[in-house]
């Protein structure tokens, strides 16, 4: 192989570059050159590294830094970048031939089209009403769901669990564990198979064609100037669109964003605001019988989102976001990655869910049998019935707790034994979605941000969730919005 | 997949199951002590999860969007006769760190220096893409330039001449289309020969 290429700096930086190697005494992976370099470009964490290798040299080393940095008027970064860039272009030029391409109009035009706001927007609405309404919505929460509920469950499995649980088994509390209103096949994994699964894989094919055609950074590019209003810039949309799959995997996501302040705001309007799929589904599908019912919740849930991240602008501290972000080009999605994608995707999801939900049967059959459940219950109830809801709606916000999912799940039930009025169904849908970040999402917040951001997030959740729900149902029954 | 596999003791693992947070989401860590090692590197979204995926085997998720991969995985893949362990690592603009997960990138290379570094770069847009190249030259990190989505660039009337390049930069370039999985066995080899010089 012939010599590796070298870039030569100009002559002030090369004389620092080489002084600076030349009192480095430790070895590093990379050569001393380079580390001499991403020290004249400050990078804090080989500065803090040098630093600790270097405890003799380094006081010099960083004369030799200062005294170069007096040198120009602009950073040593930009200047070091310009030079390696030039040589980049050089390099290019010699290579590289352009001649006349067969470009693609038609990819072209509609990338544009859904960055200009005046189509853009049309186009959103449309990917919302045809991917998530009717898709998730009426074909994987509705119909999908509803066989699988009513014909799979309701009239094979469960009646013969309860049967087969009755017949050989004598003792009541064991029947209740398996079987009956709370059992462990009854009602986890029902929930589980029948009514999330479904949702979440519709969720999943349709997500994985939108991201594999390069629709994202498109929108992203387009809700950037909402989305600096509240304190986060155009790249935040990856995180919050992969939200409404699962806010757990989002919250992870949000690492991607440049500064703290950002994750920060990111973090808390994915636990707040931002439904997951399994949730977005069930409220779909419940609100969709009711006229006017769905418009309210998005209007309400859309309002928190603005607010809170508009307020969390005005209080955090730190620099505005400032957005750079590559488009690529749009691509037609590949039939194999989709579905790849989509089958792990809700493997990973499904076996993430079903021991929770076999742990929640487990707790509530424990909890029912002591008498505790009942207590808990008790607890809530005056706190449900604050926002406007009947007693029984207590369950579903404990479902609530373990996950968001499972709690949308006992909303379902509710809805089917018709307990809840439009209004009421719209006031428990819209507080469940703010309440709570379920656990799996909660434990991740204490990972990527640290106890104290991730206490402080839940803390001010939770009352937050229930007095909106409260102010929700007294604006919608004193403008009479909702029977 | 083989998931969350590392050597944690049996209650860690009950309760990041039962709390989903275990380092399952879409990354793959498979048993790879003892193998040497080589890297994918490049910019956001240029196909190194989709070459990961080729060299292993295994699935790590692959989408068209910048920061689909936020965590290191880890597979085994045969390149000649040898096992090597292939990692997959975050998108990285430049060894100068702005975000967390290009962070993740030059740490791995600090701390674990893999035998062979593929920076993987968009054919498309060589200009913004070569000053890592030119970075992790003058680190002295044993890189190998792979020109992915070499088809879009063809099809942008763009002619590069990988011999030339190559010439120009002393080290080895050859270009792929990782999508529909063409100059895989040319990039195996490449990667085999180097390893072995190496």
């Amino acid at each position: 192989m012939s010599t590796q290429l070298e870039v030569t700096y100009d002559r002030q930086i090369e004389s620092a570059v080489s002084e600076i190697s030349n009192r480095l005494q430790y070895q590093y992976v990379l050569s001393k050159r380079a580390i001499a370099l991403l020290l004249l470009q400050e990078d804090e964490d080989i500065i803090a590294m040098v630093k600790e290798k270097e405890t003799n040299n380094y006081l010099k080393i960083s004369r030799i830094i200062e005294s170069t940095k007096q040198k120009y008027n602009r950073p040593l970064n930009y200047i070091i970048s310009l030079s390696r860039q030039k040589k980049v272009d050089t390099i290019v030029e010699e290579t590289m031939t352009k001649v006349q391409g067969k470009e693609n109009r038609i990819a072209d035009y509609l990338s544009r089209l859904t960055m200009n706001p005046l189509t853009g927007v049309p186009i959103l609405l449309l990917v919302l009403y045809y991917g998530l309404y009717k898709f998730v919505g009426e074909f994987g929460a509705g119909t999908v769901v509803d066989f699988l509920e009513e014909h799979i469950f309701g009239v094979f499995i469960n009646p013969w669990v309860n049967g087969v649980v009755q017949t050989y088994i004598p003792w009541t509390w064991l029947q209740d564990l398996l079987a009956n209103d709370y059992g462990i096949i009854t009602l986890g994994i029902r929930y589980a198979v029948a009514i999330i699964l479904p949702i979440v894989g519709t969720f999943f094919l349709m997500f994985s064609i939108i991201e594999d055609s390069g629709y994202l950074p498109r929108l992203a590019m387009l809700v950037d100037r909402v989305f600096k209003k509240i304190g986060l810039n155009g790249r935040a949309v990856i995180p919050m669109t992969l939200g409404f799959g699962c806010d757990t995997m989002a919250t992870m996501v949000s690492r991607t964003l440049e500064t703290k302040r950002e994750r920060v705001i990111a973090t808390l309007l994915l636990a707040l605001a931002i439904p997951c799929s399994a949730q977005l589904g069930v409220i779909l599908a419940l609100l969709s019988g009711a006229p006017g019912a769905l418009g309210v919740w998005l209007a309400f849930i859309g309002f928190i989102f603005l607010l809170i991240g508009f307020l969390t602008t005005k209080i955090l501290p730190g620099d505005k976001p400032s957005f750079y972000m590559e488009v690529p080009p749009l691509r037609l999605p590949k039939v194999s990655n989709v579905l790849t994608k989509t089958y792990t995707r809700m493997q990973w999801y499904f076996v993430e869910i079903v021991p929770l939900f076999i742990l929640a049967s487990l707790l509530i059959w424990f909890g029912n049998l002591t008498g505790l459940f009942g207590v808990v219950i008790s607890w809530m109830q005056p706190i449900v019935n604050f926002i406007g809801l009947p007693d029984k709606a207590a369950e579903a916000f404990l479902f609530g707790f373990f996950r968001r999912d499972f709690g949308a799940a006992g909303l379902y039930d509710l809805q089917e034994a018709g307990l809840l009025s439009p209004r009421q169904l719209v006031v428990a849908a819209a507080t469940l979605t703010l309440f709570v970040p379920c656990i799996a999402q909660f434990s991740m917040m204490l990972k990527e941000r640290g106890v104290k951001t991730a206490l402080a997030i839940a803390g001010f959740i939770f009352p937050f969730a229930f007095i909106a729900g409260w102010a929700l149902n007294w604006v919608l029954i004193t403008f009479k919005v909702l029977p | 997949m083989e998931c969350c596999n590392t050597k944690q003791p049996w209650y860690k693992k009950i309760s990041t199951t039962l709390l989903g947070t275990g380092n399952c989401h879409g990354e793959v860590n498979q048993a790879t002590q003892g193998l040497e090692k080589i890297a994918l590197v490049g910019s956001p979204n240029v196909g190194k999860s989709v070459l990961f995926n080729i060299l292993t085997g295994a699935y790590v998720t692959v989408s068209n969007y910048p920061g689909t991969t936020v965590e290191v995985s880890r597979g085994k893949g045969k390149i000649g006769t040898k096992e090597y362990e292939i990692i997959d690592t975050p998108g990285m603009y430049s060894l100068l760190c702005i975000t967390e997960e290009e962070k993740v990138t030059r740490d791995l290379l600090l701390r674990e220096s893999p035998k062979a570094v593929v920076h993987v770069v968009d054919a498309k847009n060589l200009q913004r893409m070569l000053p890592l190249t030119l970075q992790m030259i003058e680190g002295d990190v044993p890189v190998i330039l792979v020109l992915n989505i070499m088809d879009e660039a063809e099809s942008l009337g763009l002619k590069i001449d990988l011999k030339k390049l190559e010439a120009e930069l002393g080290i080895p370039v050859l270009s792929t289309v990782a999508a529909l999985n063409k100059g895989i066995e040319v990039l195996k080899e490449r990667i085999g020969e180097y390893v072995y010089a190496a």
